[in-house]
C-alpha cells in the first residue's frame, strides 16, 4: 500500500472497501455520451445541461445500465467545470442534478465524472496548475455536498492535468477517486505520457485505481494496460470505447460487440485488471456482457514492483536490485560562475545545455539546485523545471534546503520526482517527510541531524534509521528512500572514506529495502587531480553497495566506472552496453587540450573566409555561420580585448546584418543565423572573461507578447537581438498579464518595457498594458510592435515607440539606455 | 461521440509557402541555411501527425442575431453567425465542418527549440503551419467526397476569424466535432487553439459547382487526397 492509503478514506461499504484493496472486481457504466446522442443530443450541445432539461433522459440511460449489471454509475458531468459552463448553469447545480439522475437509476455506486477541463495548462498553454486545481476543486466539492460516493477522474491526456485533478479530490474530500489517462495508437496520450509514467505517478500520488479509457477499442488497450499493470500499487481499470469509431455514410460506427468486448477484457483481467465498464459507442448489452464475465471469477492477486522508481511525464526511470542510477549534479549555481550568472538574470541557456549534454553523457535523472541567496528561488526553481521537461524527458531531482520551494516545484510537476533532501533534525523530519507523502515523490535522506554530521558509520545509520521511522510512519515505501550517507574531504580526515563506506554497508544491512545515494565528489576537496580520487571513491562506494551516484556525467572517469561497475556486477547484460561503447577506447595518452581544439587552434582558416581572424569573425556574422566562431573568436581574442572584439567585431557585423534584413535583402532565418553566430561570439567572449568582470549587461528590459496573444516569434527575435547587443533582457514570455508586467517593471525599476501582439484583436491587450504602466510606472517607456501595428497603432495604444522590426527595437534600447 | 478521426498522410509541404511564412522574397541564400530549412522541415513532417474530423450539416433556417444574419444547422447547436459567412455560405444546402491538427509533437518541439535553437524554432514553424494547412487541404477533400456521394458541390474553406465570423463559433465547432476527445485540441479562454497548428473551418455544399472553386484537379488543394480522384472520378462529375 502506498503512503496516501495510510490516510483514510470515507468509503461507501465494505464491498467497495474490497474493490479498492484489489479484492473484489467493480462494474462501471458504458458510454454517456453516445448515449445521449441517440437520444437526440445536438452535436456541439453541452451535455451535462440535459441533468437540469431532461433529468429523466439522464437517468433513463443511468438505469439501462444498472439494468445490464454496472455496479456503479458515472455521473453525466464530464464537462461541467466553471470554464466550459459559463452562464449556462454553476457547477453545483448541474452536480446537484447530476447526482440525483444518477441516484434515482438505483445503482450500488455513484462515482461523479470529472472530465478534463478543455484547456491546455502552462507551459504549453496558457491555463495555471493551480487555476486547474481550483476548476476541480469546485466540482469535486459540488459532488461530494451532491453525495456521490466515490470519483472517476477521466480521458485524461495531460499527466499534469491528471495529478491537478487527484489533488483537487485529496484536497477537498476524502472519497476515494479512480483515474484514467487515455492513449492513442502508438501507445502515447497526446501529451507524450506512457502508461508506465501515468501508472507509476498517479498510484505514487494516491489514486485508488489507474487506468485507460477512451480513445481504443479494449484490442488496442489490453497491450497499453499490460504495461501500466507492474507499475500500479492500486487497482487497476479499463474502459476503453466499442472499437475505433468509423464514419459509414452519414452514421458512425463503433463495431466492436458485447461478446468481443468480453472476450478482450478477459484477457484483460487475467492480466490483473479489476475494474471494468466502456466508453464511447458501449452498451448497456456491453455492461452485461462484462457482467456475465465476472460470474466465478476473482481478481488476480498481483503486486506492484518493489524498486526505486521515479518519472518524467514520458518515462520511467527505475532499478531493480543490483542495479545503479547516475543523478547528473551540474545544474547547481554552487561554485559555477556561468551558471550563477544563468540564474541571476533569466536567460537559462546554459541550464539547459547542461541539462541536455548531461542526458547525453548517460545520467538518468537530474538533479536541480537554484539555490542563490538575491534570488526568488521559488519562481526560480518551478521555471526552471518547465523549462527542463521541454528538453528533457529525464525525471527531475528537486533539490532545495527549503521546503516551500519544494513543494512548489513537486505539486505541479508531471511525473513522480526525487526529492533532495530531508535530514534527520526533527524541524526538517517534520516540514520535508508530509511533502514527498502528499506528493508521492521518492525522498533523499541526509545523515546529519541537530548534532552535525556524525563522525562514525554507527552514529549515520542511527539518524538513517531516524529518517527510516519518518517515512515509514508516513506510508512512504522504503523503495522511495535513500539515504545519503555524506562524503567528507578526505584531505581533513583520512578516516573519512572508510566511514562512510561502513554506513553505506551498514545502511543496506540494517535498513532493507532502503536505497543509498551519494554526492561523490566531496571525498577530493582540497587534493590536486581530483577526478581520479572520485572516481576511485565511487568504485568503493559501488562496492560497499551505492544504489545511486551524484555525479557530473560529463567527466569521463566517472562514467568510466559506472559502465564498468555494470559489467563486474552483471548489470550490463553479455557487457552488451560495454562492448558497443568501448571496443575502441585505450588508455593511450589522450591528445593535448590545444591541439584538440582544432579549428582556431592556429589551423587554417575555413575555405572561402578571410585569413585575418577580425574579418573571419565578422564575415561569420553576416553569413550566419555559427559553427567556426568559437575558434575564430579564441583568435581575436589573442591579439584584442573583449571590448574590441564585442564593439568593432560583432555589433558592426550585426548592424550590417540589420541593415541587410531592411533593406530585405535577408530574410528572417539568415537574420536569426546571422544572431546566432553572433551569439556564439558573444558566449566565447563572456567564457574569456575571468569571474567578477562580466559585465552585468544594460537595461534590463522587459519584452513579452500581451495577454491573449501566444504569437511569439517576433518577440523572441528581439529577445534574442536584444541580449546579443548585451541588454539583460527580462522575457515574460506570451499570453502575458498586464499586471504582470507591471508588478515586474515595478519591482525591477525597468526603464523599457517591449510589446508585441500579433492580432488586431489583442491590441486592446496592449493599451491596458501601458495604461497600467503610466499608472504603477510613469518613469518606464513602452516600445511596441508586431505583424498588425503601425506608427498610427502605436500612438493610439498610448505607446513611447513604435519599431517595426527587430533591429529598430535595438535601436530605441540603446537610445533609451545608452 | 458521432464523429470519427482520421489521419492524414502529409508527406510534403510546399517548400516555396514555407518561405512564404518566412518572408523569403528571393534573397540569395548560404548552402548551409538551405540545408538547414531542408533539415528542419523534414524534422517537422517527421513529428507531425496530422489528423482531423469532418461532418456535414444540413442548414436548416436562417435566422438573424443583433441585426446580423445566421444560417443555422440541423442536428447540432453550432450556428454561423455574420455577414461573412453569409455571403460566402449563400445558396448553400449544407455545411462541411472541419477541424484538423498536426498535433501536440509539433507543440512539444516547438517549445522545445524555443529553448534551444531559435533559428530552427522559426523554421519548424513555418513548416507547421504549411504542414497544418496542407491537413486541412486533406480534411476538405473528406468534405468534398461527402458532398459529391450527395451530388453536391464544395465552396472554399472559411475559417472562425475571418471576415466578422466570430472566434466565439470555436467551442460549439470543436465540441460538435468532438475535437478535445478525438484530436485533442483544446481552447484558452481567448479562444485560441491548442496545438496552435489546427485548422478548423466551415465549408459549404451547392447544389451546383461554384464559379471558379475546383474547376480542374490541377489546381485544386485538395488534389492529393482526393478520393474521388483515386477512384476515376472527379468532384465534377
Amino acid at each position: 500500500m502506498t503512503r496516501e492509503k495510510s490516510r483514510a478514506r470515507r468509503v461507501r461499504d465494505e464491498r467497495l472497501a474490497a474493490v479498492l484493496r484489489g479484492e473484489e472486481f467493480l462494474v462501471l457504466d458504458g458510454a454517456m455520451g453516445t448515449q445521449l446522442q441517440e437520444r437526440g443530443l445536438a452535436a456541439g450541445e453541452l451535455p451535462e445541461l440535459l441533468c437540469l432539461t431532461h433529468p429523466e433522459t439522464v437517468t433513463e440511460v443511468h438505469a439501462a445500465y444498472v439494468a445490464a449489471g454496472a455496479d456503479a454509475v458515472t455521473t453525466n458531468t464530464f464537462g461541467a467545470n466553471a470554464a466550459k459552463l459559463g452562464d449556462a448553469a454553476t457547477v453545483e447545480e448541474v452536480f446537484s442534478a447530476a447526482v440525483a439522475c444518477a441516484r434515482a437509476a438505483g445503482p450500488r455506486y455513484v462515482a461523479a465524472d470529472l472530465g478534463p477541463t478543455g484547456q491546455l495548462l502552462e507551459p504549453m498553454g496558457t491555463l495555471p496548475f493551480e487555476d486547474a486545481c481550483e476548476l476541480f476543486a469546485r466540482q469535486v466539492r459540488a459532488a461530494d455536498a451532491a453525495g456521490a460516493d466515490l470519483f472517476v477522474i477521466e480521458t485524461m491526456a495531460d499527466l499534469a492535468e491528471a495529478k491537478a485533478a487527484l489533488l483537487a479530490v485529496r484536497e477537498n474530500s476524502d472519497l476515494p477517486a479512480l483515474v484514467t489517462m487515455t492513449f492513442q495508437e502508438d501507445g502515447r496520450t497526446f501529451l507524450g505520457t506512457t502508461p508506465e509514467a501515468a501508472a507509476l505517478t498517479l498510484s505514487s500520488l494516491g489514486a485508488d485505481a489507474v487506468g485507460i479509457n477512451c480513445s481504443l477499442g479494449p484490442a488496442e488497450v489490453a497491450p497499453l494496460v499490460r504495461r501500466m499493470l507492474p507499475w500500479a500499487s492500486c487497482p487497476v481499470m479499463v474502459q476503453a470505447n466499442a472499437g475505433l469509431p468509423r464514419v459509414e455514410g452519414e452514421a458512425t460506427v463503433y463495431d466492436v460487440g458485447p461478446e468481443e468486448y468480453a472476450a478482450a477484457v478477459a484477457g484483460m483481467l487475467d492480466a490483473g485488471v479489476s475494474i471494468v465498464g466502456g466508453c464511447c459507442g458501449t452498451t448497456p448489452e456491453h455492461t452485461a456482457a462484462e457482467r456475465a464475465l465476472l460470474a466465478g471469477r476473482t481478481p488476480v492477486a498481483r503486486a506492484a514492483r518493489d524498486c526505486f522508481a521515479v518519472a518524467g511525464p514520458q518515462r520511467v526511470v527505475a532499478l531493480e536490485k543490483g542495479q545503479v542510477g547516475v543523478i547528473g549534479e551540474r545544474i547547481n549555481p554552487t561554485g559555477k560562475r556561468l551558471m550563477k550568472e544563468a540564474l541571476r538574470t533569466g536567460n537559462h541557456d546554459h541550464v539547459i545545455a547542461e541539462a541536455i549534454a548531461q542526458e547525453r553523457a548517460g545520467a538518468q535523472i537530474l538533479d536541480v539546485n537554484a539555490g542563490l541567496p538575491e534570488i526568488d528561488e521559488r519562481a526560480v526553481m518551478c521555471r526552471l523545471v518547465s523549462e527542463l521537461l521541454s528538453v528533457t524527458t529525464l525525471p527531475l531531482q528537486i533539490d532545495s534546503s527549503d521546503p516551500a520551494v519544494v513543494e512548489a516545484a513537486v505539486r505541479g510537476y508531471p511525473g513522480k520526482p526525487l526529492i533532495n533532501s530531508v535530514n534527520g533534525k526533527a524541524e526538517s523530519l517534520a516540514a520535508v517527510v508530509p511533502i514527498a507523502a502528499r506528493y508521492g515523490c521518492a525522498l533523499v535522506g541526509l545523515t546529519l541531524d541537530e548534532d552535525g554530521i556524525p563522525g562514525t558509520a554507527e552514529g549515520r545509520l542511527a539518524v538513517a534509521r531516524k529518517i527510516v521511522a519518518a517515512t515509514d510512519a508516513a506510508g512512504i515505501p522504503r523503495h522511495d528512500v535513500a539515504i545519503d550517507c555524506l562524503a567528507m574531504a578526505a584531505s581533513t580526515d583520512q578516516a573519512a572514506p572508510g566511514t562512510i563506506l561502513s554506513a553505506i554497508r551498514a545502511v543496506k544491512a540494517e535498513l532493507p529495502g532502503v536505497r543509498t545515494v551519494l554526492g561523490v565528489s566531496n571525498i577530493s576537496f582540497g587534493l590536486p587531480f581530483r577526478p581520479l580520487l572520485n572516481a576511485t571513491f565511487l568504485a568503493a562506494a559501488l562496492g560497499a553497495g551505492l544504489d545511486l551516484a551524484i555525479i557530473n556525467p560529463g567527466a569521463r572517469r566517472m562514467m568510466d566506472v559506472v559502465d564498468s561497475w555494470r559489467v563486474l556486477s552483471g548489470e550490463d547484460e553479455q557487457a552488451r552496453f560495454y562492448v558497443e561503447h568501448y571496443a575502441n577506447r585505450s588508455d593511450a595518452a589522450p591528445v593535448p587540450a590545444a591541439a584538440a581544439e582544432g579549428e582556431g587552434g592556429g589551423a587554417p582558416a575555413p575555405a572561402g573566409l578571410p585569413d585575418d581572424p577580425v574579418e573571419r569573425a565578422r564575415a561569420l556574422v553576416i553569413d550566419g555561420r555559427g559553427g567556426p566562431m568559437m575558434g575564430t573568436m579564441s583568435e581575436v581574442l589573442r591579439g584584442h580585448d573583449a571590448l574590441f572584439a564585442v564593439n568593432e567585431v560583432l555589433v558592426p557585423a550585426l548592424d550590417e546584418v540589420g541593415r541587410r534584413f531592411e533593406a530585405g535583402s535577408f530574410f528572417l532565418p539568415q537574420l536569426m543565423a546571422s544572431a546566432e553566430a553572433a551569439k556564439a561570439g558573444f558566449e566565447a567572449i563572456r567564457a574569456s572573461v575571468p569571474a567578477g568582470e562580466a559585465s552585468a549587461g544594460k537595461g534590463p528590459v522587459v519584452v513579452c507578447t500581451v495577454r491573449g496573444d501566444i504569437h511569439d516569434i517576433g518577440k523572441n527575435i528581439v529577445r534574442m537581438l536584444l541580449e546579443n547587443y548585451g541588454f539583460e533582457v527580462i522575457d515574460l514570455g506570451r499570453d502575458v498579464d498586464p499586471e504582470v508586467v507591471a508588478r515586474t517593471v515595478e519591482e525591477r525599476r525597468v526603464r523599457l518595457v517591449g510589446l508585441s501582439a500579433l492580432m488586431t484583436t489583442t491590441v486592446p491587450a496592449m493599451a491596458e498594458t501601458i495604461e497600467l504602466l503610466r499608472e504603477r510606472a510613469p518613469w518606464c517607456r513602452v516600445v511596441v510592435g508586431g505583424a498588425v501595428l503601425t506608427p498610427e497603432y502605436a500612438q493610439m495604444v498610448g505607446a513611447d515607440y513604435y519599431a517595426k522590426d527587430a533591429t529598430e527595437t535595438a535601436r530605441i534600447a540603446t537610445e533609451v539606455l545608452g | 461521440m458521432a464523429a470519427a478521426r482520421r489521419c492524414y498522410d502529409v508527406r510534403s509541404v510546399e517548400r516555396a509557402e514555407v518561405l512564404r511564412y518566412l518572408g523569403y522574397a528571393g534573397q540569395p541564400v548560404t548552402p548551409e541555411l538551405d540545408a538547414r530549412i531542408d533539415e528542419v522541415v523534414a524534422r517537422c513532417l517527421d513529428v507531425c501527425r496530422p489528423c482531423g474530423v469532418t461532418r456535414v450539416f444540413d442548414v436548416s433556417g436562417h435566422g438573424e442575431k443583433n441585426g446580423a444574419p445566421v444560417i443555422e444547422l440541423a442536428g447540432t447547436a453550432l450556428a454561423l453567425e455574420g455577414r461573412s459567412i453569409a455571403e460566402h455560405l449563400d445558396g448553400a444546402v449544407a455545411v462541411g465542418v472541419l477541424a484538423v491538427t498536426v498535433g501536440m509533437g509539433v507543440e512539444a518541439e516547438l517549445r522545445r527549440l524555443s529553448l534551444t535553437d531559435r533559428l530552427a524554432q522559426v523554421i519548424f514553424d513555418a513548416a507547421g503551419t504549411a504542414a497544418v494547412e496542407r491537413a486541412a487541404d486533406a480534411a476538405e477533400a473528406d468534405v468534398v467526397a461527402a458532398a459529391a456521394a450527395r451530388g453536391l458541390h464544395c465552396g472554399t474553406r472559411f475559417s472562425p476569424g475571418y471576415g466578422d465570423l466570430p472566434l466565439a463559433t470555436q467551442p460549439v465547432l470543436l465540441g460538435a466535432l468532438d475535437a478535445g476527445r478525438l484530436l485533442g485540441i483544446t481552447l484558452s479562454p481567448a479562444l485560441l487553439m491548442s496545438p496552435t497548428k489546427s485548422v478548423t473551418a466551415v465549408v459549404g455544399l451547392f447544389e451546383s459547382p461554384r464559379p471558379g472553386v475546383r474547376s480542374s484537379c490541377a489546381g485544386c488543394p485538395c488534389r492529393d487526397f482526393c478520393v474521388l480522384l483515386r477512384a476515376g472520378s472527379t468532384c465534377r462529375g
